[in-house]
């Protein structure tokens, strides 16, 4: 167990006594790389200096400027996705010590206080990887097209002034809004498996795209998408297509698949309540299948 | 080029998964109630047990309908949905070890267990299984005849798994219909209504076991003689010479009242 003093924003110099004896000098991480897509995956060790208040990108970067395998062969860089470093952009999720997570808040001494010995980054496995770290998110967004996670307002006039949202639906649909799409729910979800559709030699890219899309639409939404639906169709204008909301999560791959496992909302770094969101989309499919067996 | 026509199972996805969701409380989960409880009674001798089964056999020819209808056509369809579910799933409990995610999987391996008990619990019990040396139940000598078929130390050991399995898949289950249809969202409501599921599942298991434990500690011998006493009853009512060698006489009552319809059991 590394127990470190947290020195807040010290600069701890090294030969300063700030930092415990038992601190690691080198960082031994152990990555799963991929060239390209649909290339067998390989693992390589690196080693980086230890420094105070490194997180996981902080350690890639080093490892990038080495371009060196602990072995000391030279390797290509490491690839990865990163692009705020606050936890606000969603692009850096990765396996780390085999969870889901941000790497930009994935702290190394806490990581180190899991597993002193190494850290292990492996791409996300529920999307093709591009290049190591690097995934291809597309399904995710092609999700939030699927559900119209969005206010209708594109027009050629003046839509005039919104209506009025009250403090208490505000507060509501808030943390619902938070979401940046990382991918971690449809990462930790057993429901959601990984779709990989590989381009064939004699196919353009516009049959591909098609191809890939219809795939991804015959698939689960994801909590994210559900739970962007439901906010949308708690806005009162993106409320006007509501019914086009509820025909894609009562499609094929719709809420029906969600087999309540709930580790959507345990691993989701915005705490957003999914499984409220769910089940909210499921009373409202409840209700609507009821509406379209007896109202018509 | 042409997508292909999606399935029928996919086209019409959300009304299949819906209706396997109802099916799992409604018939197949108030089926489970009835017969664990129906069975717990045996512990309150065997004639309680006995007059519950003529109750249910006093259906006579309607009981198979009935049978196929409310109890195997919809265990089938739910099991077929449920495995259809199990395929298209990846449990990762060992990556991600909460509560719910543990649920999940036992949710599933407890749905395929309960399957495979109930089959063998069926061809061992029911007339069904008569041809594959099973149906050892006789509703004439309902507790005697469970009673020699539950002896055996490995037998009551499946069943207890079996019934624990299937209480289990029924009480999580319940929980999990009610996220499903959206009647508990938030997470207290969940909370709270997860209560529920843990009442279900304690006393359903309970009365599961009980039945289990009450079969297996009947005097057989005694369940015998009681349970003839009560089929000379029913046959004297419909107007039969008692089967068994009387054992016990029964007095001569008042005289059996016409039976207009005369219900028969036709050997099962």
């Amino acid at each position: 167990m590394i127990q470190r003093a947290d020195s807040g924003h010290d600069n701890l110099p090294t030969g300063q006594g700030a930092v415990p004896a038992d601190t690691p000098r080198t960082i031994h991480v152990r990555v799963l790389r991929q060239d390209a897509p649909g290339e067998e995956s390989y693992w390589e060790r690196h080693a980086v200096p230890y420094e105070p208040n490194m997180n996981v990108i902080s350690v890639l970067q080093r490892i990038a400027e080495r371009a060196r395998a602990e072995d000391g062969r030279e390797v290509p860089p490491v690839a990865w996705d990163c692009s705020c470093l606050e936890e606000v952009c969603g692009s850096c999720t990765m396996l780390v010590n085999g969870r889901t997570r941000m790497a930009c808040s994935a702290l190394v001494d806490r990581l180190l206080e899991e597993n002193p010995s190494e850290i292990e980054l492996r791409p996300m496995s529920k999307f093709p990887v591009v290049r190591d770290l690097k995934v291809d998110r597309g399904r995710l967004f092609r999700a939030l097209e699927r559900v119209k996670a969005w206010v209708p307002v594109d027009g050629s006039y003046d839509h005039g002034p919104g209506p009025r949202i009250s403090p208490e639906e505000q507060e509501e649909a808030y943390p619902l809004s938070e979401c940046m799409s990382c991918g971690c729910c449809l990462e930790a979800c057993p429901q959601y498996t990984r779709i990989e559709i590989v381009q064939r030699e004699d196919e353009s890219d516009v049959d591909f795209a098609r191809r890939r899309a219809a795939a991804y639409d015959k698939a689960f939404l994801g909590a994210h998408a559900v739970s962007q639906a439901v906010l949308f169709n708690s806005h009162p204008t993106g409320r006007m297509i509501a019914d086009e909301r509820m025909t894609a999560l009562t499609s094929a791959g719709g809420i029906q698949m969600c087999g309540n496992a709930q580790n959507c909302v345990a691993v989701c770094p915005k705490h957003i309540p999914l499984t409220r969101s769910i089940a909210r989309a499921g009373r409202a499919a409840t209700m609507w299948a009821i509406r379209k067996l007896f109202d018509r | 080029m042409p997508e292909p026509e999606p399935s029928f199972f996919t086209r019409h996805q959300f009304l299949i998964y819906r209706l396997f969701s109802l099916s799992g409380l409604v018939p197949v989960g108030a089926f489970l109630i009835v017969h664990l409880v129906t069975n717990a009674s045996v512990l309150a001798g065997p004639g309680t047990f006995q007059s519950r089964v003529d109750m249910i056999h006093s259906l006579g020819p309607l009981l198979v309908p009935i049978e196929w209808a409310f109890i195997f056509l919809p265990m089938l369809f739910h099991a077929t949905v449920g495995f259809v579910i199990i395929a298209g799933g990846l449990p990762n409990v060992g990556s991600y070890p909460y509560v719910g995610n543990v649920r999940y999987t036992l949710q599933r391996a407890t749905g395929m267990i309960a399957f495979a008990f109930i089959i063998w619990h069926v061809l061992q019990l029911h007339w069904m299984g008569a041809p594959l040396g099973g149906g050892k139940f006789d509703p004439h000598h309902a507790s005697s005849s469970a009673a020699v078929a539950l002896q055996p130390v490995g037998v009551a050991i499946l069943y207890a798994i079996g019934i624990l399995s299937a209480v289990f898949h029924f009480a999580n289950g319940l929980w999990t219909l009610g996220i499903t249809w959206g009647l508990w969202t938030s997470p207290g409501a969940m909370r709270r209504a997860n209560w529920i599921s843990v009442a279900v599942g304690i006393l359903l298991g309970a009365a599961g076991l009980g039945a289990l434990g009450g079969m297996r500690r009947l005097d057989i011998e005694q369940a015998k003689v009681i349970e003839n006493r009560m089929d000379d009853v029913k046959r004297m009512l419909e107007g039969q010479a008692p089967a068994s060698e009387p054992a016990v006489r029964v007095p001569a009552a008042a005289p059996a009242r016409p039976v207009s319809a005369p219900v028969s059991s036709a050997g099962r």
